[in-house]
């Protein structure tokens, strides 16, 4: 009976998960109307310096053990709050590359896919990298050093300064280039 | 006849006609080339309600060589639903390359994970030993169902983390077919435990079915979202600190 129970509360959770994902894909769109209200600054230095194994090593043989401890944890800390920025920008990235991808223009459409790929990497660096880092919070002592998600954010913000030039050729952005 | 009669047999049939429009319609749209093992599955759903139908008006009736034709159509059709399930899963895959092989992964583990599930369902099921057949279908059933379920809430959860944009038609396949493989699992179990007569959980699961077939013309009709083809501007004032991004890159 317990099982019954079990099975008809996983049924019923599984629609109402479905009715609510049918509910978010029509949602879904409005995020493509306005993707500057909800990108997050991302502090790549900074998130570089707090993953850095040399900067960690340096605190190791400053610091007494248990401050030690303290402090890695609290670095980790912010370095899980980065990488869910740069995973969120991604995905916000990653909606209006997608669209940009079927661009009548050849180029536009070629460096919308470039930056689909990378976001896409970087959503899945992301999720390797958070649980290490929540794992390194644990354990303070063991080596994490998800530098892949800066070195996959950079070349994100190349490409996406890229489609912007290939959007908006009169911009800033070309100076830069 | 009377009412709930009609009833039943408007469950039955109505669908089947729906779906011989759905069939009509993805033939005219091109979508059977795009959904090939879909198409196969609903001309299956068709030709086996039509066998059925003429068995259960036959000599025959509703007894045991009708419950023969209706457990040999059911493994068809489960196998097919898995197939359609595959199908929506090399969708993505092909559209988005980069996630192949972590979608590939995803979905070994989830069918091994499910089918660990199922088979402790299975296991822990008490069997009424009436009629080794019908434990031996509803069994499958409820085992496909749980896999099946377990699939397409994997897919949705996955599409759902990489913010891949879902085909209209995709997401209507695998929103029908994960609601029907839902309310089919929460029936199979009820039923089990005698909690439900027969005729309640065929008027359930046919009603449900003809929801799902609702839900798969709705989508199949409706046209692509082609707005999306214009890219969104990108925000100006990030662009500006992305620029600034780039400038510390070109000067290291």
């Amino acid at each position: 009976m317990t099982l019954t129970i079990i099975v008809v509360a996983v049924a019923l959770t599984t629609l109402v998960l479905l009715a609510a994902l049918a509910r978010g894909q029509a949602a879904s769109s409005r995020l493509l109307e306005n993707p500057a209200e909800h990108i997050r600054s991302v502090d790549v230095v900074a998130f570089r310096n707090l993953v850095d194994p040399d900067e960690e090593e340096f605190l190791r043989t400053s610091l007494p053990p248990g401050e030690f401890r303290r402090i890695q944890r609290e670095r980790l800390r912010a370095a899980v709050e980065y990488v869910s920025c740069a995973a969120h920008n991604a995905a916000i990235l990653l909606r209006v590359a997608d669209a940009g991808r079927r661009s009548s223009d050849p180029a536009t459409a070629e460096a919308a896919q470039a930056l689909v790929d990378n976001a896409l990497r970087l959503r899945l660096y992301a999720l390797h990298a958070v649980p290490r880092l929540y794992l390194g919070m644990i354990f303070p002592g063991s080596r994490i050093s998800p530098a892949g998600i800066a070195e996959s954010y950079e070349q994100m913000t190349r490409l996406v300064v890229r489609l912007g030039c290939l959007q908006y050729p009169t911009r800033g952005v070309s100076a830069a280039l | 006849m009377t009412v709930p009669l009609i009833l039943w047999y408007y469950l039955w049939i109505a669908p089947k006609v729906l779906q011989v429009l759905l069939l009509g319609g993805m033939v005219r749209r091109g979508l059977h080339r795009q959904f090939p093992m879909f198409f196969v599955y609903t001309a299956f759903q068709v030709a086996e309600s039509g066998v059925l139908l003429l068995v259960s008006r036959s000599h025959f009736g509703f007894g045991e060589e009708y419950f023969r034709a209706y457990a040999a159509t059911k493994a068809v059709s489960v196998a097919l639903k898995f197939g359609v399930i595959h199908e929506l899963f090399s969708h993505f895959f092909q559209r988005y390359p980069v996630l192949a092989g972590t979608g590939r992964s995803l979905l070994r583990g989830a069918r091994i994970a499910l089918l660990l599930i199922a088979v402790g369902v299975a296991a822990l099921a008490p069997g009424n030993g009436a009629n080794l057949l019908s434990n031996a279908t509803y069994n499958l059933d409820r085992a496909a169902s749980i896999l099946q379920a377990g699939l397409l809430i994997s897919l949705f959860m996955f599409s759902r983390y990489f913010v891949l944009s879902w085909r209209n038609q995709a997401f209507g396949i695998a929103l029908g077919l994960g609601t029907f493989a839902s309310v089919e699992l929460a029936m199979s179990a009820v039923r089990l435990y005698g909690l439900v007569s027969g005729t309640v959980f065929d008027f359930v699961i046919m009603a449900s079915y003809h929801c799902c077939v609702l839900i798969w013309i709705f989508y199949l009709a409706i046209p692509e979202r082609r707005a999306h083809g214009a890219l969104s501007p990108l925000p100006e004032h990030n662009l500006e600190i992305w620029n600034r991004e780039l400038q510390r890159l070109l000067q290291r």
